[in-house]
């Protein structure tokens, strides 16, 4: 007889060998939570939209509010901050959208597709985040140059020992460095996060896909 | 209070609990991890009761969901791995048999399943259920004629580790 069909037959008579689990036990497992991957990328996904959500809303004060004043970004800030949160519901959206077209009983790959997709969309309000954080940074930083009385002192005084030029670019340099930290360890710390939660997925999906091709 | 669905659910869920207990035997490695899986695809199975619309058998339906848990949702919990449990309670079955060189072989082909990727072990499940070329596919979510080229090559994988 062939091998796998010894095998065949091995595997039908282990129907006998599994300890079988009563009604009650069932209706207990209905009444337990869940600890699927999908409702950990649910549960980390919303706390990223709070997360980001909240850094707008707690880092507005009245100094804040003095500062853009200050270096004439109090028009332009308030226009900025309208159409970032406008953002952010479009994402909120997509993402719960997304992860309403993820079902069980999908097949297989399907299923695999809209986790993805679903992942997707919170990655690219991440990205879109931090692209605005860096942004701001940016326009802050240049508008600081332009208006801050403290920093025009420095400047003066700067350039009566070195070449202005020389310590503008020492600025440049310093400014980028802090900007690509900042994103960087984010970016980082997204790579670990999401790298642990779908090293399966992703190792499955891949191997799907490979039989396609 | 129990609803009448509630009740419908877990009838049907005893009936069939030998597919699940399946697939967790072939993707858990411990008791441990066989019963956490056992509950993950009983909620997902529950989560998706309502869309049940049994124009297809609850059977047909729970290898659907079972495998898409067993693969794609269900998150390992952390502990030490004990693959020794794993292995006796194959061999418990063949036991009754006697038959020392097909028990070996048998013994051979469980540990070669064990170290195939989670879709090729997919494959092998469905094929030991019987299932068909079409069944195989639609489940998977890839076209048929992929299944069978990948499925002979899992078949000729494990023939080899048999016949080296």
């Amino acid at each position: 007889m062939d091998e796998l069909e010894i095998l065949k037959k091995d595997w039908k008579k282990q129907e006998s060998s599994f300890l079988q689990i009563s009604e009650i036990e069932i209706y207990g497992m209905l009444h337990k939570k869940s600890s699927s991957l999908v409702k950990w990328i649910l549960i980390i996904s919303i706390l990223e939209l709070l997360l980001w959500l909240s850094f707008s809303f707690f880092t507005v004060d009245d100094q804040y509010l003095e500062t853009l004043k200050l270096y004439h970004l109090d028009t332009l800030m308030p226009i900025m901050n309208a159409i970032s949160y406008g953002v952010i519901l479009f994402f909120i959206y997509l993402f719960f959208k997304n992860y309403k077209t993820i079902n069980a009983t999908d097949n297989v790959k399907q299923l695999m597709q809209n986790i993805l997709k679903t992942r997707k969309t919170v990655q690219y309000y991440v990205w879109y985040n931090l692209a605005m954080t860096a942004f701001s940074f940016i326009l802050v930083f240049i508008f600081q140059f332009m208006y801050d009385p403290n920093l025009t002192k420095i400047v003066e005084k700067m350039s009566q020992n070195i070449n202005i030029n020389i310590f503008y670019c020492i600025m440049f340099v310093i400014y980028t460095v802090i900007i690509a930290l900042f994103v960087g360890l984010i970016w980082l710390f997204y790579r670990v996060l999401y790298g642990i939660l779908l090293k399966r997925l992703g190792k499955n999906y891949d191997e799907l896909k490979k039989i396609e091709f | 209070m129990k609803s009448e669905s509630e009740a419908l659910f877990v009838q049907q869920l005893k009936e069939n609990q030998n597919i699940i207990h399946k697939i967790c035997r072939l993707y858990t490695t411990d008791s441990d991890a066989h019963n956490d899986l056992f509950q993950e695809i009983t909620i997902q199975l529950w989560k998706a009761f309502p869309n049940f619309r049994g124009d297809s058998k609850f059977s047909t339906w729970a290898y659907r969901v079972g495998l898409n848990t067993a693969i794609t949702l269900y998150r390992k919990k952390k502990r030490t791995i004990d693959t020794i449990e794993f292995d006796s309670t194959f061999h418990k079955v063949t036991q009754d048999e006697y038959n020392f060189e097909e028990e070996e072989k048998l013994k051979l082909l469980y540990s070669a399943i064990r170290e195939l990727n989670d879709i090729e072990k997919a494959l092998v499940f469905l094929y030991l259920e019987d299932k068909d070329y079409t069944e195989i596919s639609e489940t998977l979510g890839i076209s048929e004629v992929n299944a069978r080229v990948k499925m002979n090559r899992v078949k000729g994988k494990l023939k080899k580790i048999l016949n080296p």
